[in-house]
């Protein structure tokens, strides 16, 4: 029974380009039980990575995907005729992570931790969509407030926001970066 | 704003106008008693103002000039040494300084309105600055309290957000070598860029396939017709600005002879160069577009 579930889900997150979320499977697959897909699932994602095969199922922004393995960088890229892969400016990651530790957070707050102005780095978070407008703050002026988006998460490879260090470990990272 | 004189300042008595004592002297105001001030207060701290700063207070080139007993500047640098706490808040009296400065604004004939927004922007600041140092506190506030970075506090310190950038950047290179199918279908998420724009060996690529056909095609020569790169270039422009873009091999392939292509392409990399114009391609595999860039220096080639 698992092994043809393991199938079925194989299929599923072979078709979808997006990645596909476990609400979505289950939806799919309501006569399975929540413990069964997981179970495949899991013994899914281990087939691939333990195997020889050229692609693996990763985790992008709480949902499953087929992706080539890190291997093949250079021959896909020649394919897709990509030199480079474009990266966000060093600019666009400060206010990315700023927004990330912050959220919901306003542009004047962003200014407040970076000292400069980040208008045209949000510019461009936003037309990437990697950040989102989440609303006004109840402020003097009602400035916008930013919020990371899911493309965000999958951009870096990342399931939640939870998945970065906190705060916390942060500070230690840095104080042993420092010592 | 008068009525707000009994809560800012105290009018001190009036001191006499020594133009020595207007240099900002950075030990005057540590020494001054801090918080002698308070609503109906005597004014020692504050009898030091200089009340008499004459009705023609100055017109300065480089904008208006505070001048107090214990300081003489523009706000701006008030305001910043305020922040550094070099200078006390208690012994700045806010109503003189807006006083003078409306007295200020009367008589200037023509107004700079960039230039008297920031001030009283900055005045802003530093009137709320002060008004949270006048009003009595709640006993629930940290005792730390201050009213100028209560903003900012619960903010994650940039030190950290640096080391979130470095953290990112190591994910975003992990990431970069992992291609899913939906990067057939979707342009990549760039940083600095708003679409992707082509390198100039897509520029060429194409254009030397262009050439191939152009060849095949020609038997027609045109002599004495000379086109100089000036002309193709303003000729480049009037079309973006009429048709908003262009297609980058429709546009050279419509071009009468092989050499009119070639000016015209050279042209294009002019512009490109002079980021007059953009190069795009929307998505992957799809045509080359040029654009006329919106923030474009307005500067005629011919």
């Amino acid at each position: 029974m698992t092994e043809n579930l393991k199938s079925v889900l194989e299929a599923l997150i072979f078709i979808s380009v997006e990645p596909l979320t476990i609400e979505r499977i289950k939806e799919v697959l309501p006569e399975d039980s929540e413990a069964d897909i997981d179970e495949a699932l899991r013994r899914l994602i281990d087939d691939y990575a333990e195997g020889t095969q050229a692609i693996h199922i990763t985790r992008a922004a709480g949902g499953y995907v087929f992706s080539t393995k890190p291997a093949h960088d250079p021959h896909v890229r020649r394919l897709l005729q990509i030199e480079r892969r474009k990266k966000l400016s060093g600019q666009a990651l400060e206010v990315l992570s700023a927004i990330a530790y912050n959220q919901p957070v306003t542009q004047p707050e962003i200014a407040a931790i970076r000292g400069v102005d980040s208008s045209h780095a949000l510019h461009t978070l936003l037309e990437n969509n990697l950040i989102k407008i989440s609303g006004r703050k109840e402020a003097p002026g009602r400035p916008l407030l930013y919020r990371t988006t899911d493309k965000f998460l999958a951009y870096f490879g990342l399931n939640a926001i939870e998945e970065l260090p906190s705060a916390d470990e942060l500070k230690k990272l840095l104080e042993e970066g420092n010592s | 704003m008068p009525d707000s004189d009994d809560i800012l300042d105290a009018p001190g008595p009036t001191a006499p106008v020594d133009g020595a004592s207007a240099v900002l002297d950075p030990a005057v105001p540590s020494s001054m008693p801090a918080g002698s001030e308070g609503a109906g207060g005597d004014g020692s701290a504050v009898a030091a103002l200089d009340l008499t700063a004459p009705a023609s207070a100055p017109v300065d080139p480089e904008g208006y000039q505070i001048r107090l007993r214990n300081f003489e500047g523009p706000l701006d640098l008030l305001l910043f040494l305020i922040k550094k706490k070099k200078v006390e808040i208690n012994d700045i009296p806010i109503a003189v300084i807006t006083r003078e400065y409306l007295a200020y604004l009367g008589q200037l004939e023509k107004m700079d309105i960039d230039r008297e927004a920031e001030f009283l922007l900055m005045a802003a600041v530093l009137i709320y600055i002060k008004s949270q140092t006048l009003l009595p506190r709640e006993q629930v506030l940290e005792p730390d309290f201050e009213p100028k970075q209560r903003s900012i506090d619960h903010l994650l310190p940039y030190d950290r957000i640096k080391a979130v950038v470095e953290l990112l950047r190591d994910k975003e290179e992990e990431q970069a070598q992992i291609w899913q199918r939906s990067a057939l279908t979707a342009p990549l998420p760039d940083g600095d860029l708003d679409l992707v724009e082509v390198s100039l060996f897509d520029l060429a690529e194409s254009f030397f396939a262009l050439m191939k056909r152009k060849q095949a095609e020609t038997a027609r020569v045109f002599k004495g017709k000379e086109i100089s790169m000036a002309d193709k270039m303003s000729e480049i422009v009037e079309a973006l600005k009429a048709q908003g873009a262009i297609d980058f091999l429709d546009y050279l392939w419509a071009q009468e002879t092989l050499e009119e292509a070639l000016i015209a392409f050279f042209c294009l990399l002019e512009l490109i160069k002079a980021r007059a114009v953009m190069a795009v391609q929307e998505q992957l595999f799809h045509t080359i577009k040029v654009w006329l860039r919106k923030d474009a220096p307005e500067k005629d080639e011919s």
